[in-house]
């Protein structure tokens, strides 16, 4: 007789095989649709391979997209350390943005102070930006769920408003977009700028500060079991709202980079979804602040893979969908790696 | 008065979209399964109801499209959530993006351009022709369904039958509720995809009454602010079709707002209805904390059940 019965704990090997076969369930769903899409399978392959790998544009390309995606990723991540899920990130990404925007269009600052001044606002923007739903969570138990989510197209109008009124470029005639800033980030290699390192120290950073400050533990005790923190003495209110405050935050700081690095104007489409890629980035990494890094490359790769998509004349949300098909693929291989057989003697 | 009524017709149009998704949402949650995949449902209802109704020239079959395809994605996402108890929150998420992108996918081709057919509008015998209120009475079939029919049938359905009884048990204790015998995955499964279903049709009434043309990203977030409308509503159907109409009203401030000329930036009209989403929220939980065992959440609300765990 054997029957199943479902681990408390999970080994991380059980997980790592099971989004193994996720990543080619969603790799095969994804073949499936080309073909049927009427695509040459062999050459959109060679044609992703190639023009993510295979060419300095596409690796500068990569790394670009990684800048973001580990910023916003980390700001979910850190969110759902506490218990949080942070679903705003794209609108805490877009106000740290504006707010860089802000400094780099307005303030007459030598580039040295300037710098440090547009990262304090996008901290502050960012953080300003999920206040409200972190209080409303921490106090009042309100579903940050969705006070974040609808504070994304708010975020989203606003940027509009500003780049089409009071913003808008009147040298250039770029549409939806502000003028281009002379404030940028130092450049480490030809386009790829400086806030890629800065991301990278940040996310290790972080998890240091996780795993071994009493922060960080008290943090990780409210989101696994606020009970049993409120138990030990922990006030989990204040704790929870520095948590969500601080992730929006490190989305607002990602939104500087991207503007004040990649893009140099304040645009309409600036977020790109990344703070919905960033949900997918941390719930990739699980527990371990190391492993963004990893699945903001991956993610990267996805949406390099989607550019390769939109020039063979397949939508550009398919990002989207495929990002939609793997979450589901990952959640539903998670729990299913949970289940052992349990072998009982009869 | 009759300056107003525009106001109105707007918002009984936009507030039908809103209280068929919520009426769905509040089904599936009182079973205990949270479907933030309302979204992505509601795009792909949109989408498929286009395309069922340029092909067949039919919108009742463009309807039946929509709800199919509502009720197979919330399948989906039942038997991931219910019967393999992945986490809810993932799998809606992931239900929503899924939706975006792949609606954007199939309506490619028909992004932009005037749906063939679509639904008229019905009037009351009698009440249509009362002087100054008579246009109230004239309205697509998804509104009487969405103020009507659906509040009468969910609010029985949910408080004066077994079978409603049933599905609050397993929402409140699915252990009690398998107790007695209920079979409690069968019915979370069932409240999802009805709830489903419901989502698919509130995209079927964007795009073949409400504004008939599909183009990408026009569920700008209705599906998620019919959620918070459950949680605002306190799970009660009636309830979700009187906030919806609420929500229709701010919605179609911005459009009156801006066909009226009033001196706020359309982009500030555009955002009240975010704005206000988050305000209902918040303002009820600060304002009334002892209403808040009157509209609590289902208690096993998004706790996935396992039988060797009672």
């Amino acid at each position: 007789m054997s029957r199943r019965t479902r681990l408390a704990v999970v080994p991380a090997r059980r997980i790592m095989i099971g989004r193994a076969l996720a990543l080619c369930a969603v790799a095969v769903v994804l073949a499936i649709v080309l073909v049927l899409l009427g695509l040459p399978l062999g050459m959109v392959c060679g044609l992703v391979l190639k023009s993510t790998f295979g060419t300095v544009f596409g690796l500068e390309n990569l790394a670009l997209y990684m800048t973001p995606l580990l910023m916003t990723g980390a700001a979910v991540w850190l969110a759902l350390r506490a218990g949080l899920w942070n679903i705003g990130a794209e609108g805490q990404f877009l106000a740290g943005a504006t707010a860089a925007a802000a400094v780099g269009l307005f303030a007459p600052l030598p580039a040295p102070v300037a710098l440090p001044v547009a990262m304090l606002a996008s901290l502050v923007a960012g953080g300003a930006w999920s206040a409200v739903p972190a209080a409303g969570r921490a106090w009042l138990g309100v579903s940050e769920i969705i006070t974040t989510l609808l504070l994304n197209f708010i975020a989203t109008y606003l940027v509009y408003y500003l780049v089409t009124g009071p913003w808008a470029d009147h040298v250039t005639d770029a549409q939806v977009s502000s003028q281009r800033m002379m404030l940028a980030l130092p450049s480490v290699y030809s386009v790829v700028h400086w806030g890629g390192p800065v991301a990278l120290a940040l996310v290790v950073a972080l998890g240091a500060l996780l795993k071994r400050s009493r922060f960080g533990y008290e943090l990780s005790l409210c989101g696994s079991n606020p009970d049993s923190a409120r138990y030990a003495g922990i006030r989990v209110a204040p704790r929870l709202f520095t948590a969500l405050v601080a992730s929006g935050a490190l989305a607002g700081l990602g939104g500087m980079m991207e503007v004040l690095g990649t893009v140099h104007r304040l645009q309409g489409g600036l977020a790109h979804g990344y703070g919905y890629l960033g949900i997918v980035v941390a719930l990739l990494a699980r527990q371990s602040a190391y492993a963004l890094i990893p699945a903001a490359f991956l993610m990267a790769v996805i949406l390099n893979t989607g550019i390769v998509l939109q020039t063979l004349q397949v939508s550009a949300s398919s990002v989207l969908a495929i990002t939609g098909l793997l979450v589901f693929a990952v959640a539903v291989s998670d729990e299913l790696a949970a289940y052992v057989r349990l072998e009982t003697k009869s | 008065m009759t300056a107003f009524l525009p106001l109105v017709l707007h918002a009984l149009a936009y507030g039908s979209i809103l209280a068929l998704a919520a009426q769905g949402e509040v089904i599936a949650e009182r079973a205990g399964v949270i479907n933030l995949g309302v979204e992505g449902l509601m795009a792909l209802g949109a989408v498929m109801a286009v395309l069922a109704a340029d092909a067949s020239l039919s919108p009742w079959l463009g309807c039946l499209a929509a709800l199919i395809t509502g009720s197979a994605g919330a399948l989906v996402l039942g038997l991931a959530t219910v019967n393999g108890s992945a986490n809810q929150t993932l799998c809606g998420v992931a239900l929503t993006f899924l939706g975006l992108g792949l609606s954007a996918v199939l309506g490619h081709a028909v992004a932009g351009l005037p749906v063939s057919a679509i639904f008229g509008s019905w009037s009351v015998p009698g009440l249509s022709r009362l002087p100054g209120i008579g246009p109230v009475f004239i309205q697509s079939p998804f509104v009487y369904l969405a103020f009507i029919i659906l509040p009468i049938t969910c609010h029985c359905l949910l408080f004066r039958t077994r079978l409603g009884l049933s599905l609050r048990a397993v929402g409140e204790n699915p252990a009690a509720a398998d107790a007695v015998g209920i079979p409690v995955r069968r019915y979370r499964l069932w409240a999802v995809v009805t709830g489903g279903a419901l989502a698919g049709l509130a995209g079927a009434d964007m795009t073949l009454s409400v504004m008939p043309v599909w183009s990408e990203g026009m569920i700008a977030g209705r599906g998620w602010i019919a959620v918070a409308l459950v949680i605002f509503c306190g799970y009660r159907p009636v309830f979700a079709a009187a906030s919806a109409l609420l929500f229709g009203l701010v919605m179609s401030l911005s459009f009156f707002g801006q066909a009226q000329g009033w001196p706020i930036a359309p982009a500030v009209l555009n955002m009240t209805p975010y704005l206000g989403t988050i305000m209902f929220m918040i303002l009820p939980a600060l304002v009334l904390p002892g209403m808040r065992r009157l509209m609590a959440a289902p208690a096993a609300l998004g706790i996935p059940y396992f039988r060797e765990e009672r």
